[in-house]
């Protein structure tokens, strides 16, 4: 049974229900519905029917609409009559062939004989709950009056299916009502609000409808990642956190944030960022080796991404002052830059330690306006900074927002943050298009401190079995040195800063004081999402030393003309460990340039 | 009935103090507590430490850490106080953060806070929804009372739902702040403290944060029936020591 998904009405929710491969996407045109459609359609795959829903519109209206558009169907909701219809279906006005759907609504007593005149005018009927409504009134009809169904016209079955009905649908599907329902039509029951679908919900359904035991690798509507996530704070920040999470995707599906939002990557921290083909690297390890040059961002990392996205929504927000933490003190020059370029005051909590290590970072966050506060506390790096920021927020509940620098931290923050690192992937995918005529690689692969790069490079692959997704995480001076950063080997279930992921600590439950030689990696824990990856086994985590990657971002800066940050060059250096075959496609998330660590560098190989 | 519930019925206002258990010193603990009885404390909070409390300003961080430093776990203090039921009388109640608790096992901790005579638990980063929906069953089958904290922030509905799930009474944070922030009282503390008042909730509250003195004591229980000092308690060991409980108790209740 195929399906329509209908009442779209948000440019990223598209894509995003795109991507889960319905037949028929439907948008509405009609004015006096909150669904209805006014924006663009962005680009999305042929083999989804675009269809246009009208409610008694004039024939001139929905021939522009289909023209315009791009319609393959166009579903009829009002009293359109037979001659309209078939007019419609013969105009030479239209620039394209159309699949007509005509609706009618659904009660006991219904009259089947109405359907009649409209046999050899349209395509398919549709059958929607009788309502106050045309269409949209939320609730199911009897399926089995479909029984006395005396057409063999295929059908739409229509009107209040949520994933509640998941087994009623398949009753009907064994009963001879069903014999022609051609397709399933859901809206509201899978929304978030009127026009925003939720997809993790609707990917649930169509998994159980297609009785796919597939994982979901996004945040269910609750906050999780499988058994990990939610909303673990104190009573202090829940009004925060709640408007944060009622208002994220909101904001981030209105077409104004979205302009701005695009705009500011674009203009001014120079996205899309090159995919660039690694031709020496390449031969070394002999496989085909991709950089996603997030190095090459304003401020040097993919962590702008995040902030630009961030600073946006504290603005929607009405915030006016703006807290962040920071490791290597890439997210804290991130937050100090989105900051001045907004006129909002700026305070960066840091590990003390971080800020001996990450010296021209601390420089550049304080000319550019923002206030480093010393994380004095714990072992005085990313763990204690972000304790202090979190303690900074309690205290400040009404005027601020905290920009947390990586996919981790209470709901919705690991679901906001890689929605915004989101476009990493996004833009891969047509990159490698271009260069590679497939839009999926054998594997991406990123580094991973509390997972925001990581997260962002895989998101739109996560549901693509054929993509391998590789997380490198940081073994500082070796897994069993006691001196080590690698969660997924020596973590367990806790709670660390408002979530339950994977955590290093004692048996006690008390927290453990990573180690790292990159700042940006010295967290020991990492975001739910990268948690719930690792226990379901579609990431496979890999750990590397400090030496091996100091090594492998030589290696890199000498092969291809590349300083990366020591946080990068942990991913680099599993070509050392792991061998790819020749023709694979593997794109590395160049997370950031190595500027700011320099000073490491020279150090390390006393150059 | 509970302990708690017991206290909460008699007919006077409600000293309650906060202290680190491991802190000043490892073995501390027992003689804390009798002591703060003895100086007519009505309610004790033992604090388990914990690495990262995130709703603590430098005073109760630090006891924490030296605490934790002293060797306190969550084992080492359900031996100390084992017995601590025949000398003791006054309700207790374990106040610490979720992970430490989520190892040992939530069924496992409640059981033992049961066996011990503790009567609650407050658990400041376990939300509301999670403790209704996973664990108040558990927490109830041992007998345990769960105080849940409210704030200046803190809607009105959200309130009432915190009223409906709680069987003992409501920590009121004083103002929007960590522990230890702020001390004394202005007009916006005074409004709240009678906006909450006026809402006739069904458990009474008590108020904690920026409790420090016999003024603030005098003022916050105008309003409520108790209140909570923390901060200023651990600030008093750390500078005189555990021997002289007694004149701080003094200070407070004159
Ligand atoms: C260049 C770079 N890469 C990676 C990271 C790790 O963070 P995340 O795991 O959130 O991407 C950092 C953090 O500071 C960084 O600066």
């Amino acid at each position: 049974m195929k399906l329509k998904v209908c009442g779209m009405k948000y440019q990223d929710n598209i894509e995003s229900i795109a991507g889960l491969k319905p037949d028929y996407l439907g948008f509405i045109f009609y004015e006096k519905t909150p669904r209805h459609f006014n924006t663009k359609i962005p680009e999305i795959s042929d083999n989804i029917k675009k269809t246009g829903v009208f409610v008694n519109a004039e024939m001139g209206t929905i021939v522009e609409k289909v023209n315009e558009f791009k319609l393959d169907a166009v579903q009829l909701h009002g009293e359109e009559s037979p001659y309209f219809c078939s007019i419609l279906r013969s105009t030479s006005l239209l620039s394209r062939p159309i699949e007509i759907i005509k609706v009618f609504s659904v009660k006991e007593g219904f009259n089947f004989e109405v359907l009649e005149p409209y046999e050899n005018v349209c395509d398919f009927y549709l059958f929607d709950t009788k309502g106050k409504l045309p269409g949209g009134n939320g609730y199911t009809f009897d399926w089995s009056l479909l029984n006395d169904y005396p057409s063999t016209k295929p059908f739409f079955l229509s009107g209040g299916i949520g994933i509640d009905q998941i087994e009623a649908i398949k009753a009907f599907q064994k009963s001879e009502a069903s014999k022609y329902c051609y397709a399933i039509d859901v809206n509201s029951k899978f929304e978030t609000e009127p026009g925003l679908k939720n997809s993790s919900i609707l990917r649930e359904f169509i998994n159980k409808l297609h009785n796919k035991k597939t994982m979901n690798y996004n945040v269910d509507d609750k906050g999780y990642y499988g058994e990990f996530g939610g909303a673990y704070i104190p009573e202090m920040l829940y009004p925060n956190v709640e408007e944060l999470r009622q208002n994220y995707l909101k904001v981030m599906a209105e077409p104004e944030f979205q302009k701005e939002f695009d705009q500011l990557l674009k203009d001014y921290v120079g996205r899309p960022s090159p995919l660039y083909f690694a031709k020496r690297l390449s031969e070394k390890y002999n496989t085909k080796i991709y950089l996603k040059r997030e190095d090459l961002n304003h401020t040097g990392a993919h962590k702008i991404n995040n902030t630009i996205g961030q600073i946006l929504m504290a603005k929607r927000l009405g915030k006016t002052r703006i807290i962040a933490e920071t490791g290597a003190g890439q997210h804290g020059v991130a937050t100090a830059t989105v900051c001045a370029l907004m006129g909002m005051e700026c305070i960066v909590y840091m590990g003390e330690i971080d800020i001996a290590r990450q010296a021209p970072n601390v420089a550049r966050m304080k000319m550019l306006g923002a206030k480093v506060v010393p994380a004095l506390s714990g072992s005085r790096t990313l763990k204690d900074a972000t304790n202090e920021a979190i303690r900074d927020w309690i205290n400040n509940p009404v005027n601020t927002h905290y920009i947390i620098g990586s996919a981790i931290g209470p709901h919705p923050y690991p679901d906001m943050v890689t929605r915004f690192q989101a476009v990493i992937s996004e833009e891969i995918k047509w990159q490698l298009r271009e260069q590679e005529g497939r839009e999926n690689p054998d594997y991406v692969v990123a580094c991973i401190g509390g997972g925001s790069n990581a997260a962002g490079t895989y998101y739109h692959y996560l549901h693509e079995p054929d993509v391998g997704i590789i997380a490198v995480e940081a073994a500082g001076l070796g897994i069993d040195s006691g001196e080590s950063a690698a969660t997924s080997v020596l973590g367990k279930e806790g709670i660390i800063h408002g979530c339950k992921t994977l955590l290093m600590q004692t048996k006690d439950g008390q927290i453990t004081e990573p180690y790292s030689i990159s700042a940006g990696l010295d967290y020991p824990g990492v975001g739910p999402m990268h948690a719930h990856l690792s226990k379901t086994g579609r990431a496979e985590f890999l750990s590397i030393t400090d030496s091996d990657a100091m090594e492998a971002g030589l290696e890199l800066s000498k092969l291809e003309g590349i300083i990366p940050a020591i946080e990068t060059s942990h991913a680099f250096a599993i070509f050392k460990h792991k061998t790819f075959k020749p023709d694979d496609v593997v794109v590395m998330s160049l997370s950031g340039r190595g500027d700011k660590d320099l000073q490491n560098y020279i150090d390390y190989f006393k150059i | 009935m509970n302990r708690i519930n017991q206290k909460l019925k008699e007919d006077k206002k409600l000293l309650s103090i906060y202290f680190t258990a491991g802190y000043p010193e490892i073995n501390d603990t027992v003689s804390i507590i009798q002591d703060l009885e003895k100086n007519g404390v009505d309610m004790i909070e033992i604090g388990l430490p914990f690495s990262d409390p995130l709703a603590d300003g430098p005073t109760i961080q630090d006891s924490s850490t030296a605490a934790l430093k002293n060797g306190m776990t969550t084992e080492v203090l359900f031996k100390q106080l084992e017995g601590i039921r025949e000398t003791v009388s006054i309700p207790l109640i374990i106040m610490g953060y979720f992970n430490p608790m989520f190892q040992y096992g939530i069924e496992a901790f409640c059981k033992k806070c049961q066996e011990l005579g503790i009567d609650g638990l407050i658990i400041p980063d376990l939300p509301v929804d999670v403790y209704h929906e996973k664990y108040q069953s558990i927490f109830e089958k041992y007998g345990l009372i769960n105080v849940f904290l409210i704030t200046p922030q803190t809607s009105d509905e959200r309130i009432r739902y915190i009223d409906s799930i709680s069987n003992g009474f409501i920590y009121m944070v004083s103002s929007a702040s960590t522990t230890g922030a702020k001390s004394g009282f202005g007009e916006e503390q005074t409004a709240y403290f009678e906006r909450i008042g006026n809402m006739n909730l069904n458990n009474p509250q008590v108020i904690g944060f920026g409790i420090s003195n016999n003024e603030t004591f005098t003022q916050a229980t105008k309003y409520a029936k108790g209140a909570i000092i923390g901060s200023a308690f651990v600030k008093h060991v750390t500078k005189h020591g555990i021997k002289t409980i007694d004149s701080f108790t003094k200070s407070i209740l004159n």
